[in-house]
C-alpha cells in the first residue's frame, strides 16, 4: 500500500463517514467515543482493504467493522474505570422524577435523555451495543447476530437485558414512588 | 394460552416473534392484563429516541496522517513472510525433537540446561500459534493460490506433532515426512470447493459426537493429571478405564464418534477460517489438532504398527515417562498439544455460547478461571509425562 492507496480510500469512505459518525454515536452516547470509534473503524478497514474487493456492499463492510470497534471501545472503557465517572443512575432518576412530575413533561425534557443515556451507561458493552442496533437501527436479530459474531439467542438474550435495565431505571422515574426490584407491572 | 412473558412482549415489540407473533397479537387482543403490559413497554421503548443527529467533525487532514504512518508501518508479517513461516515449522519439525531430547538428557546433569530444553519443547509446540499468527492475516476466500498455500502451510504446521508421529508408526521419517509436506504443498494449486452452505445439522451432529467423546478424553486427561500427584492412584484410575474402554460397546462408540468428528469437522473446518476472526480460527486450529491426533491415536493402531522401543502409553498402567528415548520424546508435544488442543476447542466454544445465558462479565471472569485451570492442566500433564510425580 502507499500515499495513492491512501487517497482512493478516502475517497471510497468519504460518503459513507457521516453514517459511520452517527452511527457511532448511537453505539457509544458520546461525541468524543464516536470520533474515535470512527477513526479506528477507518484505520482497521484501510489495514484490511485488500479482503474487501466489491464482494459486499461497502457500507455494510464498514458497519460491522465499525460495530466491533465500538465493542472493544466500550471493554476497554469497562477496563479502564477511571475513564468513566457516569452519576449514579439512581440520582438522574431522582432528579429527572424532581424536576419533572408530570411523566409528559418528563419524556420531553433533557433529564429524560441524561436519564436514558444513564440507564445505557449502565449495560454492558454487548448489552448497548445490541439494543442500539436493534432499538436505534432497526436491523433484525439475525443481521445483528452476523455484525457482532454471537448466536441469535445469544442476541436476543443481550436485548432482553438491556431493556430490562432500561425499564428499571425509566420506569421508576416515571412514577412518583420509584420501583427498583423489578419492571414487570405483572 | 398463558400470559406472556416479559422476553415474549419485548420480541413482539421488534417484530422478532417468529412464528408465534400472530397467536402473541391475538392474546394481545384477549388479555388485558398482557395487553396493558405491551402498552407500558412499547411506551417505554417509543420514549427512547436516538441520539440527536450531529454534524461530522472535519478530521479527514488527521485520518489522512494516520493512514500514511500506518502505510509506512506496515505489518511485519507480510504474505510472502507468512507463507514461508508457516511452511518452515514443518520443515524444521524433525529437528526440533533431537533438540528437545538432547537439551533434555543435558538438563538432566546440568540445572542450567533446563532453559535450553523448555525452548527446545516450546520450538516443538509453536506450530499452532504460528498457525494463528499466519490465518489472522489470511482471507475468508480460497480462490488465491497464495492464498490456499498460506491456509495449508498453517494447518501443516499445526498438525506437524501428530502427523510426524503418524508417518514415524510406518518406519520411514524423513523422506515420508518430506514427501508428505510436498504433497500438501501441491493441493494449493487445486481450485478448492465452495463452502458457503449450512452446516446447521452437521454442527449438531458434531456436538453430540463431540459429547460423548469429550467425557473419555476428559477422563483420560484428568487422570494423566493425577499421575502428577500420585502414580498408585493413576494406576488404579487407568485399570477402571481400560475395564470401562476395552467393552465391545464402548469401544465401538469411541471409534464411531472419533470418525464423525473428523468428518464432520472436515466439512466445516474452511468456513471457520476467517481473517481477523481469532476465536473462529483458534476453534479451528484446534479442530484441525484434534482431528489428526484423534486418527493417529485410535485409528493408526489398525493399520501401523507400533516401532520398536516405543512404549505403548495407552495400553500402559505405569505412567508414561517420555524422555527416555529420543523416539519416545516425539510423543511428548503430541500429547501436550493434543491436550492444550481440546481444552481450547471445548474452551472456546463454551465461550462463545455463553453470553446466551451469562451475563457478559460473569463470562470474562469465567473465561480468565478457564484459561488458568486449562494451562495448570496442560503443565501438570507436561511434568506428569516428563516423569515427574509428587508421590512415586
Amino acid at each position: 500500500m502507499n500515499d495513492g492507496d491512501v487517497e482512493v480510500f478516502l475517497a471510497l469512505v468519504e460518503r459513507h463517514r457521516i453514517y459511520m459518525y452517527n452511527l457511532a454515536l448511537q453505539l457509544t452516547g458520546n461525541e468524543q467515543d464516536a470520533k474515535d470509534v470512527v477513526q479506528e473503524s477507518l484505520l482497521n478497514a484501510f489495514r484490511h482493504f485488500h479482503r474487501f474487493e466489491g464482494r459486499a456492499d461497502l457500507r455494510t463492510w464498514l458497519h460491522r467493522i465499525l460495530v466491533n470497534c465500538a465493542l472493544d471501545h466500550r471493554r476497554s472503557l469497562r477496563r479502564r474505570p477511571d475513564a468513566h465517572h457516569p452519576q449514579p443512575l439512581a440520582d438522574v432518576a431522582d432528579t429527572a422524577a424532581s424536576n419533572s412530575p408530570d411523566p409528559e413533561r418528563l419524556v420531553a425534557s433533557a433529564d429524560w435523555r441524561r436519564l436514558v443515556s444513564a440507564a445505557m451507561e449502565a449495560m454492558s458493552p454487548l448489552e448497548r451495543v445490541t439494543f442500539a442496533l436493534r432499538h436505534f437501527e432497526g436491523k433484525s436479530i439475525a443481521e445483528i447476530a452476523q455484525a457482532v459474531g454471537i448466536g441469535h439467542n445469544a442476541v436476543k438474550q443481550h436485548i432482553f437485558r438491556a431493556v430490562r435495565k432500561l425499564r428499571l431505571a425509566l420506569d421508576a422515574a416515571c412514577t412518583s414512588t420509584p420501583k427498583r426490584t423489578g419492571w414487570s407491572s405483572r | 394460552m398463558s400470559h406472556l412473558k416479559d422476553d415474549d412482549l419485548v420480541l413482539q415489540y421488534y417484530g422478532e416473534g417468529g412464528p408465534e407473533m400472530l397467536t402473541a397479537a391475538r392474546h394481545l387482543e384477549a388479555c388485558t392484563d398482557c395487553a396493558r403490559a405491551y402498552e407500558a413497554l412499547a411506551r417505554t421503548l417509543g420514549a427512547v429516541k436516538p441520539p440527536e443527529f450531529v454534524e461530522v467533525p472535519d478530521d479527514t487532514q488527521a485520518l489522512r496522517q494516520l493512514l500514511r504512518e500506518q502505510v509506512r508501518a506496515q505489518t511485519w508479517l507480510t504474505e510472502p513472510r507468512a507463507i514461508a513461516l508457516a511452511w518452515l515449522v514443518p520443515l524444521l519439525y524433525p529437528w526440533a525433537l533431537p533438540a528437545f531430547f538432547a537439551s533434555a538428557q543435558l538438563a538432566g546433569e546440568q540445572v542450567p540446561a533446563v532453559a535450553l530444553s523448555v525452548l527446545a519443547l516450546l520450538w516443538a509446540c509453536a506450530g499452532p500459534v504460528v498457525a494463528l499468527a499466519v490465518l489472522h492475516g489470511t482471507v475468508d476466500r480460497f480462490d488465491r493460490v497464495l492464498t490456499r498455500l498460506r491456509v495449508l502451510g498453517a494447518l501443516m504446521a499445526t498438525v506437524s506433532p501428530p502427523l510426524f508421529i503418524l508417518i514415524a508408526r510406518g518406519g520411514e521419517r524423513l523422506p515420508t515426512w518430506y514427501g508428505a509436506i510436498a504433497v500438501t504443498a501441491v493441493l494449493a494449486l487445486v481450485p478448492w470447493p465452495n463452502v458457503s452452505g449450512p452446516t446447521r445439522r452437521l454442527q449438531f451432529v458434531h456436538r453430540v459426537s463431540a459429547a460423548v467423546l469429550g467425557v473419555f478424553i476428559l477422563g483420560h486427561i484428568v487422570n494423566q493429571s493425577l499421575a502428577f500427584v500420585s502414580v498408585p492412584s493413576y494406576a488404579e484410575m487407568r485399570s477402571v478405564m481400560r475395564l470401562a474402554t476395552q467393552q465391545s460397546i464402548s469401544y465401538v462408540v469411541i471409534l464411531t464418534a472419533v470418525a464423525i468428528q473428523i468428518v464432520t469437522g472436515a466439512t466445516m473446518v474452511l468456513k471457520n477460517v476467517g481473517a481477523g476472526a481469532f476465536a473462529r480460527n483458534l476453534q479451528a486450529v484446534s479442530g484441525w489438532y484434534l482431528a489428526v491426533f484423534l486418527f493417529s491415536h485410535v485409528f493408526a493402531a489398525f493399520f501401523l504398527p507400533r516401532p520398536a522401543g516405543v512404549p505403548p502409553v495407552a495400553a500402559s498402567l505405569v505412567p508414561p515417562y517420555l524422555l527416555t528415548s529420543a523416539r519416545a520424546t516425539a510423543q511428548l508435544p503430541y500429547y501436550l498439544l493434543g491436550v492444550a488442543a481440546f481444552l481450547v476447542h471445548v474452551g472456546v466454544y463454551a465461550r462463545l455460547a455463553a453470553p446466551a445465558y451469562l451475563a457478559e462479565s460473569s463470562v470474562r471472569r469465567l473465561s480468565y478461571a478457564a484459561t488458568f485451570v486449562g494451562a495448570m492442566v496442560v503443565a501438570t500433564v507436561g511434568l506428569s509425562l516428563c516423569g515427574i510425580h509428587i508421590y512415586g
